[in-house]
């Protein structure tokens, strides 16, 4: 036994030992998958050819047809190749080129009013693994992202297109697919020709080429389910190939010299390293490691901007920061009498004046502090108008002197206020000398996802309630378990946020039908779906729809079908307008800021550009 | 190992399969009555679409056959299934590359804490009130009442911001270092002070006044006899500490971006990810089970007079 102890003592001497020599010299225990990032202290030690970035931490899914989030989607544009793609013009100006596609013809108009493109492919493009692309891959890779077996998240980014409708029709009970056998209206005549019919002719048609899940991808390569989580089985066709993957740390690709514009690639090595802690994120950027960085801890926000000001970039994207109240909650006093319409109408002049209450200014300096712009509409800032060039929400509202539906502005917040008091007098007693309303019904329950962030708004709004006497309290749930409550509609009021898919209005728009999965107001649904109070007159744009006192799916469910039908260019947009007016009237949507896209990229890089979505180009970098 | 002992261990054995067992049922049931779901996201997909998904990974069966299929497929496959967040992937393989991590870490920080803090505890009961143990208290009382985020935060600001010595990411060997030292400070401050006083117990006890009387060299008493009683505690001690500490740290795998298995847990449960949470949960269940029995087991091994019974 006197041996045991000298043994155990010993080896826990020489396992220490050990230990600190096996981690302290950089052995090759790390799988040896890092070449720059691991000793390499400092930016300029770092090769010309390679970057660092961090975008988000392990994607999901890289599987095109799958991808549904901004950060796999930056690691899809680098390593596909679609129809078409963003490039930045010498002006540095961003747009829409072909990519596989020799030219993004214009669409001839059948005589049923869908439209069909007849696409020809380059010349000699091939995939990641020598075998030539062809154009029966991309009828291949469309179909399976847009079809029911897949089930993507996605997959409705194909509902333009001809036979998308007969793929997922059901019976009944909604559960049980009409046509099994039904396919995408589109054809590989030979190997060089697509040939693709949509319903009607949409001004986004060319970004949604660009859009991942419009990628192609080979059937034998994806018959293999695994094939998107290991380098050695995933063969793609863009300007990089994966060259490694370590799971829940790093994303390398290589160059790929088979892409056809291999020559204007500038950067041969991309490390994607893959962090979810922004204050992790901040420190290899700032001691140098890593070039890039997408995100950004809150309480190190000012610091950094007056720190990095040239490295520091606002980025735009496409999306609203909004406050969501339940149609289900009643907020009219008992005594009121008033029912149908009326009631309705006195609801949402009480929700529009609840939302005049709220300082959008103070939201977005003292607690977001990343740039966000106060939102005076719930189509957000960066959707383009009908001439795609004016902002949609420059033109939203119908009101002089200000933008939107309501003015944001410093000195606009006192009127605003005294607007809101006004008609909230009309309901509750107000006593003057408190500054209160002494009958408001009911203690509100604000909903939202645990977060510091939305804890810290929320904590506003109660504030700013209750200075008028208006009892909030707040509740937060854990993500999955918060959108389940919020769909369900087992809320009063509760944090939302919505970021477009592609840059048209109705990305924003449709969400609200009464179907909608998305619908989490639950317009047109429960005692909502009876009320009548919705009017619109869609005669002065050719179409025999005038209604008056309708309720939800009469009025805005017909609204949108129409918008979706509609091929004029000008009629649509303004019937977009006239949806998000119905929708703005209803005060259900209570906008509180646009959403930026705050990050922090090296001096020392040039050739960087973001899309309009928030994906992040590296393939044309250079390093300084 | 007498009959006693192996009936013992045969026991023991099974009453761990049993609690493992009883913690897949916990788990399975509680995990299922949890609102959300797998396949929800902040972008709704169709009912249709949800129930192809559902069908596909057999969650439309009733709850009870989805158990019983659970229970074979673990038990006489050894099939953990696919996870459905992160598609393509196999439960096995996303616990495989998180464990591979974590143990890595985790028992290198064990047996660092482990004989560090032996030595410093030694040194600190053999020069009792000394300035050296002095010095050994005032840090190890800091180490073990500092939170390890705040002490993670502070390695990663000077180490790797400030003095630049190495990267803030834990994915290279290099990166590693601050990790293994953030996850070994509180155990071995622990274990300093565990040694320190069970030292100073058995330095007073009748036996080693006897050997001393004896003339039995002063090492000789240190290292034959007072050593080896002093460390039943900590052998008590570092059993669990192991197995918790290499199931994995979320809080140093965040601040050093650390690919463990912490993550991979808490991330199962936050996206509804039925197979991995199961998955997950089973694999450090059992580890902390059977590390338990270790202890248990070398306790005798140390102590004679500790009985099975």
């Amino acid at each position: 036994m006197k041996k045991f102890l000298a043994l155990l003592l010993a080896g826990v001497m020489a396992f220490s030992l050990a230990a600190c020599g096996g981690s302290g010299s950089g052995g090759s225990s790390s799988g040896g998958t890092d070449e720059t990032g691991g000793a390499a202290p400092a930016a300029d030690v770092a090769e010309p050819g390679t970057i660092n970035v961090c975008i988000a931490s392990e994607p999901d899914t890289i599987d095109p047809a799958l991808n549904s989030a901004v950060d796999g989607a930056t690691l899809l544009i680098h390593m596909f190749s679609g129809l078409a793609k963003w490039a930045q013009d010498p002006s540095g100006a961003l747009e829409i080129v072909p990519d596989c596609a020799e030219e993004l013809v214009e669409g001839v108009e059948n005589e049923d009013g869908t439209v069909t493109y007849t696409y020809t492919l380059r010349e000699g493009l091939t995939w990641s693994d020598g075998e030539p692309l062809t154009a029966g891959d991309f009828v291949f890779a469309w179909n399976r992202a847009a079809g029911p077996e897949l089930a993507a998240d996605y997959g409705y980014m194909f509902e333009i297109v001809d036979g998308y409708a007969e793929m997922w029709e059901t019976d009944d009970s909604g559960e049980n697919f009409v046509n099994p056998d039904a396919v995408l209206n589109v054809e590989a005549p030979d190997d060089r020709t697509i040939v693709v019919t949509i319903e009607n002719a949409v001004p986004y048609w060319n970004e949604l080429l660009a859009f991942p899940t419009y990628f192609p991808v080979r059937e034998d390569v994806v018959a293999n389910e695994a094939w998107a989580t290991d380098p050695s089985t995933y063969v793609c066709n863009g300007a990089y190939t994966m060259a490694s993957w370590d799971h829940n740390s790093l994303i390398t690709l290589e160059k790929n010299e088979s892409y056809y514009d291999a020559a204007n690639v500038t950067m041969d090595t991309i490390n994607f390293y893959l962090s979810d802690d922004s204050n992790n994120m901040l420190t290899n950027y700032e001691n140098g490691d890593w070039q890039f960085i997408d995100d950004i801890p809150t309480n190190e926000m000012a610091r950094v901007q007056e720190q990095y000001p040239d490295e520091y970039v606002v980025g735009g994207q496409m999306g609203t920061y909004y406050v969501i109240w339940n149609t289900a909650t009643d907020i009219l006093p008992a005594n009121s009498g008033l029912t149908g319409a009326e009631a309705e109408h006195a609801r949402e002049e009480i929700r529009n004046a609840i939302s005049l209450l709220f300082d959008r200014n103070y939201i977005v300096e003292e607690i977001g502090q990343a740039g966000q712009v106060p939102a005076s509409s719930f189509v957000a800032l960066g959707l383009l108008d009908a001439n795609g060039i004016d902002q949609f929400y420059e033109n939203a509202g119908h009101n002089d002197g200000f933008v939107g539906y309501y003015d944001t502005s410093e000195e606009a917040m006192q009127s605003n206020f005294d607007a809101a008091i006004e008609t909230l007098s009309q309901y509750y007693t107000y006593d003057e000398a408190s500054g209160q309303f002494t009958d408001f019904p009911m203690t509100l329950t604000y909903l939202y996802n645990t977060s510091e962030g939305h804890q810290a708004i929320g904590e506003y709004l109660q504030a700013a309630l209750a200075g008028v006497g208006i009892n909030m309290q707040l509740e937060n749930q854990e993500w999955a378990t918060f959108l389940n409550t919020r769909k369900e509609g087992n809320y009063d009021i509760a944090r939302n946020g919505w970021l477009g898919d592609y840059n048209d209005p109705i990305s924003f728009l449709d969400m609200w039908t009464t179907n909608s999965g998305n619908n989490d107001a639950q317009f047109g649904r429960g005692d909502h779906a009876s009320v009548q109070a919705y009017s619109m007159d869609l005669t002065p744009y050719g179409y025999d729809i005038n209604v008056e006192n309708g309720t939800w799916a009469e009025t805005y469910d017909v609204l949108i079908s129409t918008i979706k039908s509609c091929t004029d260019n000008d009629t649509r947009y303004e019937l977009m307008h006239i949806a998000e007016d119905l929708l703005m009237q209803t005060g259900c949507i209570c906008p509180l800021y646009y959403y930026t896209d705050p990050y922090m990229i090296n001096s020392s890089v040039q050739g960087f550009f973001a899309s309009p979505l928030g994906y992040k180009y590296f393939m044309y970098c250079t390093i300084a | 190992m007498n009959g006693k002992t192996a009936l013992y261990i045969v026991k023991r054995l099974i009453l761990a399969a049993v609690t493992v067992w009883i913690v897949i049922t916990i788990t399975f049931f509680v995990m299922r009555a949890v609102p959300g779901g797998p396949f929800m996201g902040e972008r709704a997909i169709s009912a249709a679409a949800q129930a192809q998904l559902e069908a596909k990974y057999g969650l439309d069966k009733p709850l009870l056959t989805q158990y019983f299929t659970y229970l074979k497929d673990i038990f006489l496959h050894f099939d953990f299934g696919p996870s459905l967040k992160q598609r393509g992937r196999d439960v096995i393989g996303i616990i495989a590359d998180g464990m591979r991590t974590s143990v890595k870490l985790g028992v290198i920080a064990a047996f660092i804490s482990l004989g560090v803090g032996v030595v410093l505890g030694s040194v600190a009961a053999l020069r009792r009130n000394k300035f050296i143990d002095r010095v050994i208290m005032v840090i190890t009382t800091a180490f073990v009442s500092m939170p390890s985020f705040i002490m993670g935060s502070l390695l990663l600001v000077l180490f790797a911001l400030k003095l630049g010595w190495v990267p803030a990411n834990g994915t290279t060997a290099a990166g590693m270092i601050l990790p293994i030292i953030t996850l070994a400070l509180y155990p071995m401050a622990y274990i300093t002070r565990l040694t320190r006083s069970s030292m100073l117990d058995v330095l007073g006890q009748d036996y080693i006044r006897t050997a001393r009387a004896k003339g039995v060299s002063k090492w000789k008493i240190i290292f034959g006899h007072a050593l080896k009683n002093s460390l039943i505690p900590v052998i008590t001690y570092f059993g669990p500490m192991l197995a918790y500490i290499v199931t994995g740290s979320l809080v140093v795998e965040k601040i050093f971006a650390v690919p463990g298995i912490g993550r991979a847990f808490v991330n199962s449960i936050t996206g509804r990810d039925y197979p991995l949470i199961m998955g997950t949960t089973i694999i450090l269940a059992t580890l902390i089970v059977i590390m338990n029995l270790v202890s248990d087991i070398l306790y005798k091994l140390v102590d004679p007079r500790i009985t099975f019974d």
